[in-house]
């Protein structure tokens, strides 16, 4: 039975989510291909991936906005979407935070935020300490009689969150809700988001292409590419464990390496020895699809770097081409020869342009790649 | 696992809405157009001679009288639409970009002309100019004004006054939506103002080209200047010649059909290059981020002087023949000036009232003409919508495309083509027999003038609906409404200012529309237009300047009150759409 969860005196029933080999074509083009996942009532899935990789084609197609061209959707076991048609979006009980904010500019704060609760059996007073309630939670309490245009981005995108969480749904929508806004306002709202959506135990689901935004957020991360789901797993996994090397570069890495040649060396712990052209031997995590004698790239993370003064005796060297200060301290760019680069190698200290410095590699933030396998769109 | 109650697909909907929009079409505009213009080339079609098909009758209307109609009219077209834009261009500069004074005075007095239908300002110019009226009480010497008026002169001037305000409020889109970085960034790369001019000015030109392409098919398509200007100055028009074909004795059908084709093909051109033009953008919104516009400021003494010719202008083109019309209605001599003097009186207001022998009393028609403005201002509002929604569809397909061309061409048909074509399909014995016989009633009138109203009203809609997001809509629905609810609560907010204007200009449209209502007008029915007409021309001129002034008056009346009761019945937020944007 679907958890259930008390907010603001109501009862929030989380909805579970069954998508079952989704696919949507568009005019000959596909956008979605094959898609699948199941997620658990009241779980937080962010759906990460590049523009055109089908995320927010599924995510309308979870809300009903768009039909599947294929495969089945079902929310709480109760099938919304296939072959035989489609329930429409106000049969799904879910709500939506739109890219766009998507506030009608004639009704009020006040208005947009209750509009939702119009179906609801609740007294004026009830409908109208609720609204009252959302927008002191969403820090906004005193713009409710303010229209959308007098509002600034940042406030707009939480007149939008107080109204997806104002009906009390089972599921949540949010499409790139932080892309319009600054890079202060998205934190403090995506803290907001975090916070009172968890607080309100619907399962929500998320999209965006901003991979440190889904870490944050999601229990779970499903990472789309050309309209396929190529990896779904915890944030965790997705850093630690990559499925391929999309997946990898596209959660963040620092540079890759030619390999001149490799070898495994534990195959229980699928780690692998790397030759580098005129460097060190080094260790690596075997990747998914690596082939005996097949090309390889080795894909670094930036917390795989260290780096230092001296030429030590396991260490590559290099010389900074750039100097970044980030607060906490410094990233650099390193050039190990003239065509590989290594970007966001964090120090405490700086280094400065120019400088020959060493560097030290970990094993466990460095992936063995066939090289052939996709790069970023 | 259960199953939800699941609609059907959307392309049965998508089908079957499209199929009843196309319906809707074919019996207002394309089969009794279409039928029409068969005759031109197939008289035996409908019993008019004894050919299947035949070019004869091409051929002889390219001759003679008639290829001087068609001649005429394309001249006469070109230079109204010209001069037109030319006009509405610097009108709407100034009021849009520089600091003029009264810029909402003119703008609401462009509404007003474009209310004013062109055989009203004809008559109130020939209360002014004709000898013994009021140019001649005035002490002015009008008469070689008034040999210009009925000719070409005079037929260009009227033409092109009506076809201003179209212009005007197009190019005003185009103006406003013309933010100042354009031409900052022209300035800032080195370009002197006359070149930053030029950088920005084909930025508009798709608003200039809409703007030319409309003022030449409203010219070619008008009947009230040719009924009223053109019958009398020895210059015919094509709109007239037609009306003469039809209506002479034996009337001459296959003529009147070919010069339908002509003045509907003269207009593709235009249309066509408009739409190349525009390429399926709209000339409304040309970035989201587009600043504010930056005023020109004249000096003191400059703003004086361009407000001043702005009001000289403005008086030359409406308040001067409305001063025409509302003059003469206060007499009842056969000329404003007598040789005893000018004798005010009311007597024409009487009569109106109390219509002499032979002649129709206001009061019926004028209640006639309100009951078709309110049903055929209802009904187009109606379709016009849902064609407008359909046109600005984000999926372009090959039928939305064909959509938007035909109704770009149909709004070029004239009404006297409408409703000879409403004759000639909805009397064919077949419909009246097996069918339904609408022959001489109002509900043919009333399809006649939705027809006539309908292309033009939804081509003004699509803009405003366009620029409603698809995802307040979809928020709405996502948020538990249904698809009526969110229609009802999210876009007709949206859409109601652009509703109700869309309304009353078809309602006051509609009031003075002379063609169809002169064709189609169900008898002990006629409406205010064909009433009036009846007036002019005879001694009881002065009592159809009376009838004219009144139903003018009732019109804005009716604006008055329909703009008044939106302000009073909607909510706020209803009417504060497109106020300015707080910036983040």
């Amino acid at each position: 039975m679907a958890p259930h969860w008390r907010v603001g005196g109501a009862l929030v029933s989380a909805s579970s989510i069954r998508i079952d080999q989704v696919s949507k074509v568009f005019a000959g083009k596909t956008a979605l291909e094959s898609v699948s996942l199941d997620l658990a009532p009241g779980s937080f899935t962010v759906l990460l991936g590049p523009s055109g990789s089908g995320k927010t084609t599924l995510l309308r197609c979870l809300a009903g906005i768009e039909r599947p061209s294929a495969g089945t959707i079902a929310i709480n076991d109760v099938v919304v979407a296939s072959d035989r048609g489609v329930a429409g979006p106000e049969k799904r009980n879910l709500s939506m935070v739109f890219q766009d904010y998507a506030l009608w500019p004639h009704l009020t704060v006040q208005q947009n935020v209750a509009y939702p609760l119009a179906g609801a059996s609740l007294s004026k007073s009830a409908r109208q300490s609720r609204v009252a309630m959302l927008l002191e939670q969403v820090g906004i309490a005193h713009l409710g009689e303010r229209y959308p245009n007098e509002l600034s981005g940042g406030e707009q995108q939480r007149v939008a969150l107080a109204r997806a969480l104002s009906a009390e749904v089972g599921l949540v929508l949010f499409d790139e809700p932080l892309s319009n806004l600054d890079a202060d306002r998205r934190e403090q709202l995506r803290i907001a988001i975090a916070t009172l959506t968890r607080e309100s135990g619907a399962t929500a689901v998320y999209i965006t292409h901003d991979q440190s935004e889904a870490f944050a957020l999601a229990d779970n991360v499903g990472v789309l590419r050309h309209g396929r789901l190529v990896q779904f797993g915890s944030p965790e996994t997705i850093y630690q464990r990559p499925a391929d090397a999309f997946v990898a570069r596209f959660t963040g890495v620092a540079g890759e390496l030619p390999v001149a040649s490799w070898s495994v060396s534990n195959v229980e712990s699928a780690r692998v020895v790397v030759a580098l052209a005129g460097a060190p031997v080094l260790s690596a995590i075997m990747g998914v699809g690596l082939t005996p004698n097949c090309r390889a790239t080795l894909l670094v993370r930036p917390a795989a770097v260290s780096i230092e003064h001296e030429l030590s005796e396991n260490g590559i060297r290099g010389t900074v081409r750039d100097t970044a200060f980030t607060g906490r301290g410094y990233e650099h760019v390193v050039a190990l020869h003239d065509t590989v680069e290594l970007s966001k190698v964090f120090a405490t200290e700086r280094y400065d342009r120019g400088s020959i410095v060493s560097l030290r590699f970990d094993v466990h933030a460095m992936f063995l790649m066939p090289t052939t396998e996709g790069s970023l769109p | 696992m259960t199953q939800s109650r699941l609609s059907r697909p959307d392309h049965w909907r998508t089908r079957l809405g499209s199929v009843t929009v196309w319906l809707v079409l074919l019996l207002l505009i394309i089969v009794p157009v279409g039928c029409f213009l068969a005759v031109g080339v197939s008289p035996k079609l409908f019993g008019l001679g004894p050919q299947w098909w035949t070019w004869s009758t091409i051929r002889s209307t390219f001759t003679g009288y008639t290829r001087k109609g068609m001649v005429d009219s394309l001249l006469v077209s070109s230079s109204s639409a010209v001069l037109a834009v030319a006009v509405a261009t610097t009108m709407a500069w100034l009021v849009h970009r520089t600091n003029l004074w009264g810029r909402r005075f003119w703008s609401a007095a462009m509404w007003v002309l474009m209310l004013v239908p062109t055989w009203m300002t004809t008559l109130g110019w020939i209360d002014v100019l004709q000898p013994g009226e009021l140019a001649t009480a005035l002490g002015w010497h009008s008469l070689f004004l008034y040999h210009h008026f009925f000719g070409p002169d005079g037929i260009i001037f009227v033409l092109t006054t009506a076809a201003l305000p179209f212009s005007y409020f197009i190019i005003s889109v185009g103006m406003r939506g013309l933010g100042s970085e354009f031409e900052d960034a022209a300035r800032v790369h080195g370009a002197s103002r006359a070149r930053a001019l030029r950088t920005v000015l084909p930025i508009i030109a798709p608003a200039l080209l809409s703007a030319f392409a409309i003022s030449f098919a409203e010219s070619m398509s008008d009947f009230g200047v040719a009924f009223t200007l053109g019958s009398g100055a020895h210059f015919p028009i094509a709109t007239y010649v037609l009306f003469n074909a039809i209506y002479s004795f034996p009337a001459n059908f296959p003529v009147a059909a070919v010069i339908a084709a002509v003045l509907i093909l003269s207009t593709v051109p235009p249309v066509y290059l408009q739409s190349r033009v525009m390429r399926g953008r709209s000339y409304a919104v040309l970035s989201g981020r587009t600043r504010g516009v930056r005023r020109h400021q004249f000096t003191p003494w400059a703003r004086a002087g361009v407000t001043a010719g702005v009001a000289v202008f403005m008086f030359l083109v409406l308040g001067l023949p409305l001063t025409g019309a509302v003059t003469s209605s206060f007499t009842n001599t056969a000329s404003f000036l007598t040789p005893t003097g000018v004798h005010w009186t009311l007597d024409s207001y009487r009569q109106i009232f109390n219509a002499p022998p032979a002649f129709t009393a206001l009061g019926g028609p004028l209640l006639t003409s309100n009951e078709l403005g309110l049903l055929v201002a209802s009904g187009t509002v109606v379709i016009a919508l849902v064609l407008a929604k359909r046109l600005a569809s984000r999926t372009s397909g090959a039928a939305q495309r064909i959509m938007d061309s035909f109704l770009l061409g149909s709004v070029a048909i004239p009404g006297i083509v409408l409703g000879i074509g409403y004759i000639f399909f909805y009397d064919q014995r077949f419909i009246t027999q097996h069918v339904v016989d609408l022959y001489e009633t109002l509900p043919l009138l009333i399809m006649g003038l939705i027809a006539s109203a309908t292309p033009g009203q939804a081509r003004l809609l699509t803009g405003p609906v366009a620029q409603i997001q698809s995802s307040l809509s979809e928020a709405a629905r996502v948020h538990g409404a249904s698809r009526w609810r969110a229609w009802r609560t999210t876009s007709l907010p949206l859409l109601s200012r652009a509703i109700v204007w869309a309304w009353l200009l078809t309602f006051t449209k509609t009031i003075s529309e002379l063609a169809i209502a002169q064709i189609l007008y169900q008898p002990g029915h006629e409406p205010v237009s064909v009433t009036i007409e009846t007036y002019l021309g005879t001694i009881f001129a002065t009592i159809g300047s009376a009838a004219t002034v009144l139903t003018l008056v009732e019109m804005l009346g009716v604006i008055v009150i329909v703009l008044t009761l939106f302000r009073l019945v909607t909510p706020r937020g209803w009417r504060r759409i497109g106020e300015s944007v707080v910036p983040s």
